[in-house]
């Protein structure tokens, strides 16, 4: 869709689609479909090679004369499903820890990660600093509760709703970044089954979901499903 | 992406009825002058943004958040965040290497090969998963396509989340 946007400007676009049935309908002017998994367009994180095979692969579309061109990317990969939320049956801490002192545990691995990545983190679509999650696990356990809980962390122009995605999709990455250095080599879907199965935090992320799911107020009602699924 | 049949029920289902944006036709601007003399941006549909800027926001009352993000050339990779409404992918991919959504290091090696001839001043970055793009398509979609011919864009790389 943006791409015909830039096409009627006069700039020629080429990219990556994921979904071949989609790009079926829309009709872009050229796109390459890859077989990979939704937040692997370019492949393989880490793998600068396949990246540019890629990337090649793309823009030698340009050199077609007419079209729409939508172009297969050769490559027997086969990403495997990821696990939605809701398949994993959530066993809580293993280690009977709440979510607060879970996270705490994971701290060190966490900083450890940002340190070996040279600062990079995904964290931070809050902007509470994660030194401060504590304050906002609690902050989520009273709203789960029922109670009428906002956070002092809150910026002016978000709503307690979307605030609440901001926090669950930080405390996410903290988890998801310090499981990584924790154990190297682990895979995404490794991760999301131990997230989503082992651990205090997507316990009471769950609830949470369910808590905002009871609500009648739309603004709360659209925020669960990006939260828990 | 796996062909439909091989994902799970809840990702098919989820795909087959997106409701996508249909067209019959394709509009079509041919290349002007070789890739290798042309300037190229990236524009990514990953709700990328860079550290402190308006993150994306979840609204599906209005069918998703049709705004965008201006991410400068040269942004650290450290500055860029995600705020993408989906959690139905795997977001540990662009945790360990932003270059498998947003190729911002492969096109200066690609630059620096000659391949490309430059890089925009800035690249774009909108939410993906609209179940409503149309202000994209009417509003600011043409936006991004103006600041870029004034930045000088002749090609536009485009990648999903």
């Amino acid at each position: 869709m943006l791409a015909r946007c830039f096409e009627e400007a006069g700039i020629s676009a080429t990219g990556i689609v994921l979904v071949k049935e989609h790009a079926e309908r829309t009709k872009p002017p050229r796109m390459l479909w890859v077989p990979y998994a939704f937040g692997n367009a370019l492949g393989q994180a880490g793998d600068p090679l396949l990246q540019h095979q890629v990337l090649k692969a793309a823009l030698d579309l340009l050199d077609a004369e007419r079209g729409p061109v939508l172009e297969e990317f050769a490559d027997a990969a086969e990403p495997e499903p990821l696990l939605q939320a809701s398949e994993a049956q959530s066993s809580g801490s293993a280690k009977g820890l709440n979510p607060a002192d879970e996270l705490t545990s994971l701290r060190p691995y966490y900083e450890r990660w940002v340190a070996n990545n040279g600062g990079r983190t995904a964290v931070g679509v809050s902007g509470v600093p994660q030194r401060r999650f504590r304050g906002v696990v609690r902050f989520l356990e009273a709203y789960t509760a029922g109670e009428d809980a906002d956070s002092p962390e809150r910026p002016d122009g978000v709503g307690v709703p979307q605030f609440i995605r901001y926090c669950v999709d930080d405390l996410k990455a903290f988890y998801y970044e310090a499981r990584m250095e924790q154990r190297p080599g682990v895979t995404g879907s490794e991760i999301h089954e131990w997230y989503w199965g082992e651990t205090a935090m997507s316990a009471l992320i769950v609830r949470l979901a369910e808590a905002m799911n009871q609500s009648d107020d739309p603004a709360v009602k659209a925020i669960p499903y990006g939260l828990a699924r | 992406m796996p062909r439909l049949d091989t994902l799970s029920e809840v990702q098919r289902r989820m795909l087959q009825m997106f409701p996508c944006m249909e067209h019959d036709d394709t509009p079509w601007a041919p290349m002007r002058k070789p890739l290798a003399d042309s300037r190229v941006a990236l524009v990514t549909s990953a709700g990328l943004h860079r550290r402190g800027d308006r993150p994306f926001i979840t609204d599906h009352q209005s069918g998703g958040d049709n705004s965008y993000r201006v991410i400068p050339r040269g942004t650290p990779a450290a500055d860029i965040i995600q705020s993408h409404v989906s959690i139905g992918f795997d977001h540990t991919s662009i945790y360990r290497d932003i270059n498998v959504t947003f190729p911002i290091d492969r096109m200066e090696e690609l630059r620096e090969q000659g391949v490309i001839g430059s890089l925009a001043d800035n690249n774009y970055s909108f939410m993906g998963a609209l179940r409503d793009a149309s202000r994209a398509a009417a509003e600011t979609g043409p936006e991004v396509a103006r600041r870029m011919l004034d930045e000088g864009v002749e090609v536009a790389f485009l990648t999903p989340t």
